[in-house]
């Protein structure tokens, strides 16, 4: 039909042309065949090959709901394989000595039990090193939190002096150097190395990483009502009621309602925590509430870990702690017994995983 | 030669014949019509970074207000939002349009704008709120806004430096003249955007022509009342006062050239 169609359009050329062009069309119409058969099979052969390039569903702890995920960076096992080469290797960092790792040790549920992370050159970070376990359900990242999501995340502690103190234009730059890395970042994103994909590897990896069974699951999630034994559920007791009021901020299924307290610390803070991003003098003194999820493991506890043990902690709050006028109003003296205070600690050594 | 060749012969001819003499036709004709007048011509600024008298440049010492020695090894400040105003009062809006000034740099476009009569202009130092919290790794490598080198994003509190200037001061008390202390102004957060009017500053765009309005900012007008030998530091937050003094004096450290 369209060679009809072209015929009668050059009615007035030779028979020659014609056929020339009758046999161009079929020539054209035949290679355009063969083309999109390739195109369709090479489609074919790369989900075939590589399964690694579907989105796969994370394997969410029982009780937790599925997290938001951005649609431009959806998990997939070369995007989860490449962030966790990434967050281990120290090529992020200027002298190629800190990785994420470093300071986010698998070994302490990604923590590094240090008061405040070591960085570059030995020297010491701001603050306390958190957990990675559990991030993909967090609305702002830092204790402060100063960064609103976790791609964005990723830069912070490259270009942080006392951190991995470098460029993170030449942080791609080194990647882009490595024909292993270049390769990794095409299967996983169909592109090179560049500031959007390192970001956004290893946000994927982050988000993979969870924690949710604990004793206390089993006994929440799983109907599994002996799953603590009798102190532990004298501690959930105090830390769920009146009497402790622990749950007004460490709640859910994550330990932690992500708001901005002061808890009476200090008098004085030497660190402003999220007046140092809001410049509200409201928010001096207030700090992100972390998870309470694998705390026996993650020693030492605040900000600034200055806290070596849970039984200091609970000592902290059964004071009341210092009168900081900006100091959350839930944090008053409780008058917990010894045996209460050994209770919660117990119920929060129940939080961690098995 | 068979009569299908011939005519083949035949086409061609007259097919190329006709296109040579089009092209012929549309030298020679001196009854065609005058273009038709372009309704847009590119607009952008043509921009001096100065140093008192002297245009900025890094490595080179120059004097501040007091007599002091001192260097620069960074000097750059994003401009967004730039708005035309026409003779009837309505606005022309150069939208997701920033520009980041730098000393070695002169000529900013910013895009097509409607030949017609203006009453002037006006733009933001720094950047409308949205623009400073987006997400510095989703910009092409081209845009002012993606993760420069050296970095003018705050990575801990999501938001870009609006001015970054950096150098070595002298400091000393007996003002020796060498620069021997580092000095540096980070100033950004949403509260420290300023608006720069130049609304009465009357121009045209002609068509035909690209138009370019000159700028100067002078860094000694920015520091006019900034003693650098005691107040050399603001990452804003740590030096609110200071990072204050010196956006508030951003307006008048314009002029139009």
């Amino acid at each position: 039909m369209l060679i009809n169609r072209f015929s009668k359009y050059c009615s007035y050329t030779s028979p020659f042309l014609k056929r020339y062009m009758k046999q161009s069309i079929v020539l054209v119409y035949v290679s355009g065949l063969l083309l999109l058969t390739s195109l369709s099979s090479c489609q074919d052969d790369s989900y075939d090959e590589d399964p690694g390039d579907r989105i796969i569903t994370l394997d969410v702890p029982t009780g937790f709901p599925y997290p938001v995920i951005p649609e431009d960076n959806q998990p997939t096992l070369n995007r989860i394989k490449l962030g966790e080469k990434l967050f281990f290797d120290p090529i992020l960092s200027r002298d190629n000595t800190i990785s994420c790792g470093s300071c986010h040790l698998t070994s302490l549920k990604f923590t590094d039990g240090l008061a405040v992370s070591i960085g570059i050159d030995n020297q010491h970070a701001l603050r306390n090193s958190m957990t990675i376990l559990n991030t993909a359900y967090q609305p702002y990242f830092f204790w402060d939190g100063g960064v609103p999501n976790l791609e964005q995340q990723v830069l912070a502690p490259i270009e942080n002096p006392l951190e991995m103190d470098f460029d993170v234009n030449q942080a791609v730059a080194r990647l882009q150097a490595s024909k292993e890395y270049v390769d990794l970042f095409l299967k996983a994103y169909d592109r090179s190395p560049d500031v959007f994909s390192l970001t956004r590897a290893i946000a994927n990896y982050e988000r993979t990483l969870f924690t949710g069974s604990s004793k206390y699951d089993s006994y929440l999630y799983n109907n599994n009502t002996t799953a603590l034994n009798t102190s532990e559920t004298n501690g959930m007791n105090i830390f769920n009621g009146e009497k402790g009021e622990c749950f007004h901020c460490h709640n859910e299924y994550n330990l932690t309602d992500y708001s901005f307290k002061n808890n009476g610390l200090y008098l004085n803070y030497p660190d402003s925590g999220r007046a140092r991003v809001t410049l509200n003098p409201s928010d001096v003194g207030k700090f992100k509430v972390p998870s309470l999820r694998n705390i026996e493991l993650t020693a030492p506890y605040m900000h600034d870990g200055s806290m070596a043990t849970l039984e200091q902690v609970v000592d902290h709050y059964n004071s009341g702690g210092q009168p900081h006028p900006n100091k959350s109003g839930l944090i008053k003296p409780l008058g917990l017994t010894a045996q209460e205070k050994t209770d919660l600690v117990n119920f929060m050594k129940a939080l961690s995983d098995k | 030669m068979k009569l299908r060749n011939i005519s083949f012969i035949l086409l061609f001819t007259i097919v190329t014949g006709v296109l040579f003499s089009g092209c012929k036709k549309d030298d020679d004709d001196e009854t065609t019509p005058a273009p038709t007048p372009n309704a847009v011509q590119r607009f952008g600024f043509h921009m001096h970074s100065m140093v008192g008298t002297s245009a900025a440049a890094y490595g080179t010492t120059f004097t501040d207000n007091s007599g002091r020695k001192f260097n620069l090894a960074d000097f750059r400040f994003y401009i967004s939002n730039v708005v035309l105003i026409k003779d009837d009062g309505s606005e022309y809006p150069f939208t997701n349009k920033v520009i980041l000034v730098n000393p070695t740099t002169n000529e900013y476009d910013l895009g097509d704008a409607p030949v017609g009569s203006y009453k002037g202009f006006k733009f933001i130092l720094g950047l409308d709120s949205a623009t400073n919290h987006s997400d510095p790794t989703t910009y092409a490598a081209s845009n002012p806004l993606s993760i420069q080198s050296p970095s003018i994003h705050w990575t801990w509190n999501s938001g870009y430096i609006f001015m970054k200037v950096e150098g070595q001061v002298d400091t000393t008390l007996a003002n020796t003249g060498t620069p021997n202390y580092d000095f540096f102004y980070h100033i950004g957060m949403d509260m420290f955007k300023r608006n720069i009017d130049f609304s009465t500053e009357a121009f045209t765009i002609v068509s035909g022509s690209d138009k370019e309005i000159g700028l100067e900012f002078d860094l000694l007008e920015m520091l006019s009342n900034v003693d650098m030998r005691t107040e050399n530091e603001t990452h804003t937050m740590n030096n609110m006062p200071l990072a204050t003094k010196i956006a508030d004096n951003w307006s008048s450290a314009f002029t139009i050239e």
